[in-house]
């Protein structure tokens, strides 16, 4: 047993830590430390920093402008920007759609999209639940008939994170409707601004605006842009949610909003004392720190053997499960620590032109509000319970 | 980064695993378990020919192993097994504090090796104190300089055949002071010492001891007078770590059961593990039993590290309480009926797992120690 990074591991952590250092900007970070949303303009600058650095894309290939890290170097950075509190990277580009097109897609595809993901010309959102169809993806029905060098798209998205920001979706559509429902998907790419896509904001029970719905209406979409061959999109779709499920263990962001708990607590007073020395509070908080401790063992484990060569399966869905679940902990003990603070919502409070009365603590600015838009965490990318049909079927074969 | 065992290591598992499988009958176990003695004589002499206290022990006392990763190794392939006999009292708990003893309580442990003595540690005191540092039995000085032990100890598996004693006591201080404490190595013949035994619900019998002015000479006491609380301590932290691998091994032979159940047991025409409702919970129990194998690697990582053993220890404790009494009750309610009866192996497995939670402090007592460190 070695649980050691290697030298150059270490070296890789220090340039990590040290660029993280220099580069993020003051503000957004304590927007993130006290949970508070960043808007699309400092997800834009920061990546911008990260692609002349060369780090907005690390898990690609050279020749795209990557730099080819392994799980345990992506592990390293994603974790050193947990830690530091840096936003994190957009993934519906180059972390969902980039390994479809590096897989699946075609050469002049991928010399077209992968660069202008990179420049962030491109704002990419993921067109794939539909109302009818959530957990039971396969059965979707927005379809795509081809019409001489086109298809004509109609139908419904919704959930669509960011569609407000986007100029590009990847959809899932419906291209056949015979044998199994999954055998007649197609993977296509649609631009946003085409005649018949209609985008209405789905506000959330926070008050928050990060989905949407998607409308589209004889909506002329060019036959290159289909990916791979017609009919096989869910093969592709599966690829990219195994990507997805990946690095949500999310232990150092984890880690970082306990010690902001910690803070929290030891500043706030119950029956005159610091919260912190409170029996109950300090019970609640330590099982969470116990779990989470657990848990970067369990990832770190799952790492290791991903390292050394075996697939990872199943246990992504083990490490979505307990990362999402503990966050959410994490979320609760801060709400309930606030007390009556917590009645505040004021998500606005430290960006800038926010007029209003200081926040006080930050972190109550957004801290309840957080906590419901949280919920999304055990339900999106595939359930918590479909993460247990997962586990089922392929580590206890039931 | 690699969390594989060293190939020695597997070895090691892999030849204990098979050989409890074949050789370590789970009905015969049964029996022995809840016999008068407690545990199988016949069986503790062929596992330790098989060489399973010798890996137990340091090198420089005759054995060949002794680090955590061999003791949680061994006692995960021990739980796997549902063994019963006294590995955790005799090779663990009385073989760390007599290696921190004399010469003639370090040959004691090379005298375990060859089967001539039986040492028991001695130590806990009231049904409900965990802490390590609680001794209220006396250690009091006569005008000849010589010593004399008063007071009781309670729940000591495996003591009524033991051949010594290892009492804790102290001769200054309060009862939970780590300082005053003292452990004294005696025979078990010796005048004033009373045994009352029971039967357990786990299997093995645990014994109330009362010591009432008994002899002891200066050359009996392990360490210095006084100064002994270190040696208690870092053997119980090892017991600990040993009885979470233990579960660790238990919780994995439940999880076989359990699953081997739900794909042949059938009602409504289908194996239950067909059903949604059974499946949750099953995924569940493995994604807990992983959290609790991870919180074992992260005490046995940190086991030698004098800041952190401690609060590790605890962590790993805790979790195993935890969740070992939620893989007990979930296996049970799985296997509907058939978790009831005693003629099955899951209800074994699932006592001890249970029981594990009440040995050298509970969840409870863990997490208030955790929250303390």
């Amino acid at each position: 047993m070695d649980l050691n990074f290697t030298k150059e591991q270490e070296n890789f952590q220090i340039e990590v830590r040290s660029f993280l250092n220099d580069n993020l900007e003051p503000q957004v970070v304590e927007k993130v430390k006290n949970g508070i949303p960043i808007t699309k303009e400092d997800s834009e600058r920061w990546h911008k920093k990260l692609n002349e650095k060369g780090w907005l894309a690390g898990t690609w290939p050279k020749q795209y402008g990557g730099q080819e890290w392994d799980v345990v170097e992506k592990f390293i950075f994603e974790e050193e920007c947990g830690s530091a509190g840096a936003p994190r990277i957009v993934p519906f580009g180059v972390g969902m759609l980039a390994p479809v097109l590096m897989k699946f897609g075609s050469q002049e595809q991928r010399d077209y999209w992968l660069p202008r993901m990179l420049t962030g010309e491109d704002w990419w959102c993921q067109g794939y639940s539909e109302p009818g169809s959530g957990s039971d993806l396969a059965s979707l029905k927005t379809s795509a008939v081809r019409d001489g060098d086109h298809y004509i798209v109609n139908g419904q998205k919704t959930w669509t994170t960011f569609a407000q920001h986007a100029n590009m979706i990847f959809c899932l559509v419906r291209t056949s409707n015979e044998g199994k429902p999954q055998e007649g998907i197609s993977f296509i790419l649609i631009d946003m601004n085409s005649p018949g896509i209609e985008v209405r904001p789905i506000i959330t029970l926070d008050g928050s605006h990060e989905v949407n719905e998607i409308f589209f209406s004889d909506v002329k979409v060019p036959a290159k842009n289909l990916v791979g061959e017609e009919n096989k999109g869910w093969t592709y779709a599966k690829y990219l949610l195994t990507h997805e499920r990946t690095g949500n263990a999310n232990v150092a962001v984890s880690k970082r909003k306990i010690q902001k708990l910690k803070k929290l607590a030891d500043d706030a007073k119950k029956n005159e004392q610091p919260l912190s020395n409170d029996p109950m509070f300090a019970s609640r908080l330590a099982q969470i720190e116990i779990d989470l401790q657990n848990l970067e063992i369990t990832n770190l484990r799952t790492l290791a053997s991903v390292e050394n060569g075996e697939a990872p399966g199943a246990e992504s869905s083990i490490i979505k499960i307990l990362g999402s679940e503990i966050e959410q902990d994490i979320d609760n003990l801060t709400r309930k620590s606030l007390g009556k603070r917590a009645f505040v919502n004021e998500p606005d409070a430290l960006s800038a032109g926010y007029n209003g009365a200081e926040v006080f603590p930050k972190a109550a600015a957004y801290a309840s509000g957080k906590y419901f838009n949280h919920r999304k965490k055990s339900i999106y990318a595939g359930s918590n319970e479909i993460q247990k049909n997962i586990i089922s079927k392929l580590m206890l074969n039931l | 980064m690699d969390f594989k065992p060293s190939p020695e290591r597997q070895i090691l598992f892999d030849t204990l695993k098979k050989y409890f499988e074949n050789e370590y009958s789970l009905s015969d176990r049964n029996i022995a378990a809840h016999s008068d003695l407690g545990y199988s004589k016949k069986a503790w002499e062929a596992m330790r020919d098989l060489g399973i206290l010798e890996s137990l022990i340091d090198p420089e006392l005759d054995g060949f192993g002794g680090t955590a990763l061999d003791i949680s190794t061994v006692f995960e392939a021990l739980g796997r097994g549902l063994v019963v006999e006294p590995f955790l009292e005799v090779g663990i708990l009385a073989a760390k504090v007599l290696s921190k003893g004399n010469d003639v309580q370090k040959s004691l442990v090379k005298k375990i090796l060859k089967n001539e003595c039986l040492p028991i540690l001695a130590h806990s005191e009231t049904d409900t104190e965990y802490s390590k540092s609680f001794v209220e039995t006396k250690l009091s000085v006569e005008a000849d300089g010589s010593y004399k032990i008063s007071g009781s100890k309670r729940m000591i598996k495996h003591a009524a055949e033991a051949t010594h004693f290892l009492v804790s006591c102290r001769n200054t201080g309060d009862a939970s002071s780590e300082e005053g404490i003292s452990i004294a190595c005696i025979p078990t013949d010796r005048e004033g010492i009373k045994i009352d035994s029971f039967a357990t619900i786990d299997g093995g019998r645990v014994s109330d001891l009362t010591f009432t002015s008994v002899s002891i000479s200066s050359e009996e006491l392990v360490g210095e007078l006084g100064m002994s609380y270190s040696i208690v301590s870092h053997a119980i932290d090892t017991g600990i770590l040993a009885i979470c691998s233990e579960a660790l091994g238990i919780m994995e032979r439940i999880k076989e059961l359990t699953l081997e159940y739900l794909k042949t047991r059938k009602q409504f025409g289908v194996p239950i593990g067909k059903f949604q409702a059974i499946q949750h919970r099953m995924a569940q129990l493995l994604v807990e039993i992983e959290q609790a194998r991870s919180s074992v690697i992260n005490a046995t990582i940190y086991f030698d590290d004098e800041t952190e053993r401690e609060k590790t220890i605890s962590a790993a404790k805790f979790s195993i309480g935890k969740i070992g009494t939620l893989v007990a009750e979930e296996s049970i309610q799985l296997h509907g009926g058939m978790g009831m009866t005693w003629e099955y192996d899951l209800g074994h497995y699932a006592k001890r797992l249970v029981l594990i939670d009440h040995e050298f402090g509970d969840e409870d007592f863990h997490l208030q120690k955790y929250i303390s460190l």
